[in-house]
């Protein structure tokens, strides 16, 4: 029932008069505010804002196994402009001051058009502290210019391990676009090596504080006295596989060399040294890197930015011979009573020359003697696809997973390549230089090191690894990383045949008896890679001690020749170097830092 | 009666423009203020999404029976009531109220349904064949039905929607023909209440203030003394309310009365939001040009504040269309509810258009500086899903009524 009074003419114009009289009421206060009161509310507008300040977090810090501080951070200014204030007449006084090439700030600024133009751009890292003190003095003069403090990477424990740290560079755009939440232009980011693989675990998360700046871009103060601020969160620190010593005998020793050196604990497949040689100084990079340094980095004809550890492949010569022979010993083809008679060569199809004439030899003295036409003749008892079955065991032909992001599988040969390659009726001849690991068998340095630690540890190891672990940064724990087991399933017999063999080869009449040591039995094997464009490549691997081995190397130098005269002698003094860190109170030290952080 | 076969007759893009004008601005401040925002980029696109969604939901209200919407009042109101307690129980806190219900990734605000919920059960009772609005039996069924809510949602604690609902009761009072004294009864302990809170003086002012007007109107004394009664239990029992809540929420209450007890908190906002708009002058500094907004010194600004992004880019020619805007959309769903002669889709349609015109009045009255700040979005053009898809559902509502509209004349 509709009453008189239900929804009246009066009261609906009663409403109306209440929307008019609003909208009227608004109308005119924005009148007020926009138009009368405009230049008033333009001046506070650009007088008063606030602006949020990131704060930059600590990347977590490198230490080696025993806690020496490997890569750590120091401060540096970085100069800034935000394109929105700034002015670019002061381009020219700025490069001058800076000491840049004209156009440098215009390119710059060019490059960031892309982003807001409040947004800072870095116009250059690690600015002189003389180029701050004039900024200070004239900042008034130069608006929409300003300077922060940064961190930069810096290597206080004189080793270089360039191809294992890695560097940082400005995010490029397209990751910048695929990860906006964590990053902001103008950041740094790992661009290779641990800097890279472990770029989320190390970064931190970034703080803000919020502070009033007055219409010059000077601070006037804090907003709500920081009471909004988020502090920065840290990055957790990083606990290395490496030990120090041996990585700075190795990178001595290399020096004047080209090659590359893998050192492995066996047991874990913790590298405790990595080098690749020629390298480049990571302290370059941690600044403002200059043009011209880069072009001759990358046009160097020695690759410095290449890691040969990892990426460089060649045969691995007569480091393979223990791969033969324990595929052999393994099949239960031959035992340590079957012999070869060498009298200098081999013939099947043609001949293939030995060293030497070194009588009659079994396993053990084959592999202590080098002597190739034991090897030659094994090859094809074992067979070409049992031996490919074997070496894949041992984990050549595929990456081996190591926490680094450049890697490269190499080559395992089988009957299927070859008859791609050469046809159904492909010459098995070839095969005899697969004996003695030449021809079309490639290896890396990394691949070697992990073979010598299965060889080393009864067939067992994990997927190499340069970190350990980590500190997390909240509670200061250590948190270990797992890594994946490896096993070859290899009998034990067979290693420990092959052992022998490796440890006459240094202690016996062997191919590297020089550098026998007095204290330490090192066991290993020499080789030489077959190189057609020039001098040979020396490959040595090996292992000690031979009870309980703490450490596996393999050593290449490239164009040098014979192994036992270059390679040899390098993995002589690494070994000694690490072994050296176990004694006295080195090791004590080791502990009480661990238990330190442990708490 | 000759059937018109034109669009017009049964769509009303008088309704419809309005509010696809209003989320089209609210989605250029949405932009504006977040594309520089890293923790709020995706908002514009999420509200695109829910802008797409409601208008969906517009769609599919519009088509209904009409008479659906009477048959669902109660239910309706009874789901809604039950959400809210839910919400009490295990509701989510964002910024210190209690009032969302998360499901997964997804939340909603349950006062939101509860607005469209109370408007139609409020209807629904006050459109009885025999309703008598001046009858104390009514005015205090019409009260539980409206007061339940608000209660539950000053328990959240979320006074602007609260405040909401309270208007939008006396409008539809108002609306169904309620007389001036009985008027003055319903708001009497109210505005008591209110008074008491402030303090002792005021307190005894609004006293005062009441016996003065129940001399005015004249009548009993019995029910005059009554009347004044109540009031005075209801201002003593406030102020036991007040006493027992926490410091912490009596410091809610105090800044929702007096916002200048706050003046680093919300007040900043404020002058914050002022400079914006006052700097925008006539024509505004254009689009993505505002420092205000770009700068991002107004925390959130694409929820309650988004106004004034169009304010400081758009300038006093932007704000004004906007007003303008929102000025036709009220006039038209004011025609439709005069015009509309079945009661309770008349109660209805006053019902939203009391929604739309307080969170309007709010909202722009806290952004230009003039009315406390009381945290309200602004319909159609404010960030959030809830408010939007109930925004639109109700345009729905009123489309259908215009569509219909020739079956109740």
């Amino acid at each position: 029932m509709k009453t008189e009074k239900f929804g009246s003419l009066k009261r609906r114009t009663i409403i109306y008069g209440v929307i008019i009289s609003t909208v009227i009421v608004l109308s005119g206060r924005l009148f007020q505010m926009q138009i009368l009161n405009r230049i008033e509310y333009d001046k506070k507008s650009t007088d008063n804002s606030i602006k949020s300040v990131e704060l930059q977090p600590l990347r977590g810090i490198f230490y080696d196994r025993n806690y020496k501080v490997l890569v750590s951070n120091n401060p540096a200014y970085t100069l800034r402009i935000t394109p929105a204030y700034y002015d670019t007449s002061l381009n020219k006084i700025l490069e001058s001051v800076l000491g840049t090439e004209t156009g440098y700030i215009k390119s710059r600024l060019q490059k960031n058009k892309i982003y807001s133009k409040f947004l800072p751009v870095k116009i250059r890292k690690g600015v002189d502290f003389s180029v701050v003190a004039w900024f200070e003095e004239n900042s008034e003069h130069l608006p929409g210019v300003d300077y922060i403090v940064e961190m930069q990477r810096y290597y206080p424990a004189g080793v270089i391990g360039s191809h294992t740290f890695g560097y940082t560079k400005e995010i490029s755009p397209e990751q910048l676009s695929r990860e906006k939440e964590l990053y902001k232009p103008g950041d740094y980011v790992g661009h290779n090596g641990i800097e890279k693989t472990y770029e989320k675990l190390i970064c931190g998360i970034k703080g803000y504080s919020y502070v009033l700046v007055d219409s010059k871009q000077r601070r006037i103060g804090q907003y709500l006295d920081g009471r909004e601020d988020v502090f920065p969160k840290k990055g957790n620190d990083l606990v290395l596989s490496f030990e120090v010593g041996a990585q700075r005998i190795a990178e001595e020793e290399f020096q004047d060399k080209r090659g590359a050196l893998v050192a492995i604990e066996p047991a874990t497949g913790e590298i405790l040294a990595m080098v690749s040689a020629p390298d480049y100084d990571l302290n370059r990079f941690a600044f403002f890197t200059p043009k011209n340094f880069l072009d001759s980095v990358y046009s160097d004809p020695l690759s410095p930015l290449f890691n040969r550890a990892t990426m460089s492949v060649h045969p691995p010569g007569s480091t393979f011979k223990m791969l033969a022979a324990i595929a052999a010993l393994d099949m239960g083809i031959i035992n340590t009573s079957w012999t070869v008679t060498c009298t200098g060569g081999f013939t099947y199809g043609r001949y293939f020359k030995c060293h030497g004439s070194h009588g009659t030899v079994n396993v053990v003295s084959a592999i202590e003697k080098s002597c190739n036409t034991f090897f030659y003749k094994l090859i094809y008892k074992i067979g070409l696809d049992n031996w490919k079955e074997y070496a894949t065991k041992f984990g050549f032909g595929n990456v081996t997973g190591i926490d680094l992001t450049e890697e490269v599988p190499g080559l395992i040969p089988d009957e299927n390549y070859y008859i791609k390659r050469y046809g159904d009726n492909w010459p098995k001849s070839i095969m005899a230089s697969l004996g003695i690991g030449q021809g079309e068998v490639s290896v890396t340095p990394l691949q070697l090191a992990q073979y010598v630690s299965l060889i080393a540890n009864d067939g067992k190891t994990k997927t190499p690894h340069v970190v350990k672990g980590y500190i997390d940064w909240k509670t200061e724990n250590y948190i270990a990383l797992d890594y994946k087991e490896i096993n070859t399933g290899v009998s034990q017999d067979a290693l420990d045949i092959v052992k022998e063999g490796m440890f006459l080869v240094v202690n016996g009449h062997g191919t590297a008896t020089r550098i026998r040591l007095p204290d330490v039995e090192i066991c290993g094997k020499t080789g030489t890679a077959q190189n057609p464009h020039g001098k040979d490549h020396a490959w040595f691997v090996g292992f000690a001690p031979y009870e309980n081995p703490k450490i596996a190397i393999a050593v290449l130098v490239e164009n040098v020749g014979f192994g036992s005269t270059y390679a040899a002698p390098i993995a002589q003094k690494v070994i000694q170097a690490y072994l050296e860190s176990f004694k006295g109170e080195k090791i004590n030290t080791k502990t009480d830092i661990a238990e330190l952080k442990i708490q | 009666m000759r059937i018109d076969y034109n669009i017009k007759d049964k769509f009303d893009f008088g309704l419809f423009l309005p509010a696809l004008f209003l989320f089209g601005f609210g989605l250029l401040a949405i932009y504006s203020s977040t594309v520089n925002n890293t923790f709020a980029q995706e908002n514009f696109q999420r509200q695109l999404v829910w802008g797409i969604i409601a208008f969906i939901v517009f769609f599919i209200t519009y088509s209904l029976p009409t008479n659906f919407f009477k048959s669902m009042a109660v239910p309706a109101y009874l789901v809604s009531i039950i959400l809210l307690l839910a919400v009490l129980v295990m509701g989510k806190q964002i910024s210190g109220s209690k009032s969302w219900l998360m499901f997964g990734a997804i939340g909603f605000q349950p006062s939101e349904i509860a607005k469209v919920a109370t408007i139609m059960a409020i209807a629904a009772f006050l459109s009885r064949n025999n309703s008598n609005i001046d009858s104390f039996k009514d005015i205090l069924i019409t009260l539980a039905i409206g007061f339940t809510p608000v209660l539950l949602i000053l328990l959240e604690p979320d006074m602007g929607t609260a405040l909401v609902f309270v208007v939008v009761i006396l409008i539809m009072f108002f609306w169904k023909g309620i007389s001036s004294f009985s008027l003055f009864v319903v708001l009497s302990p109210g505005f008591i209440a209110v008074a008491a809170i402030f303090g002792t003086a005021y307190f005894i002012i609004a006293l005062l203030f009441v016996i003065g007007m129940l001399f005015i109107f004249k009548r009993n004394l019995f029910f005059s003394a009554s009347i004044f009664g109540v009031g005075l239990s209801s201002g003593f029992f406030a102020e036991f309310v007040y006493h027992a809540l926490s410091p912490h929420q009596q410091k809610r209450i105090q800044s929702f009365l007096d916002p200048n007890a706050d003046p680093l908190g919300s007040g900043y906002n404020t002058i914050q939001a002022k400079v914006a708009i006052g700097s925008g002058g006539l024509f505004g500094k254009g689009f993505l040009e505002g420092n205000q907004t770009q700068l991002q010194f107004i925390p959130e600004q694409w929820t309650d504040f988004a106004y004034c992004v169009i304010g400081e880019e758009f300038g006093f020619i932007g704000s004004i269309i906007v007003i303008i805007i929102f000025l036709t959309l009220f006039l038209r769903i004011l025609k439709l509810s005069y015009n509309t002669k079945d009661e309770f889709l008349s109660l209805v349609s006053i019902g939203i258009l009391s929604v739309y015109l307080i969170h309007f009045i709010i909202n722009l009255g806290m952004v230009v500086g003039i009315l406390p700040v009381i945290g309200i979005p602004l319909p159609f053009i404010s960030y959030g899903g809830s408010s939007l898809l109930v925004s639109m559902f109700m345009l729905g509502i009123l489309a259908n009524l215009y569509r219909t509209r020739k079956n109740y004349t």
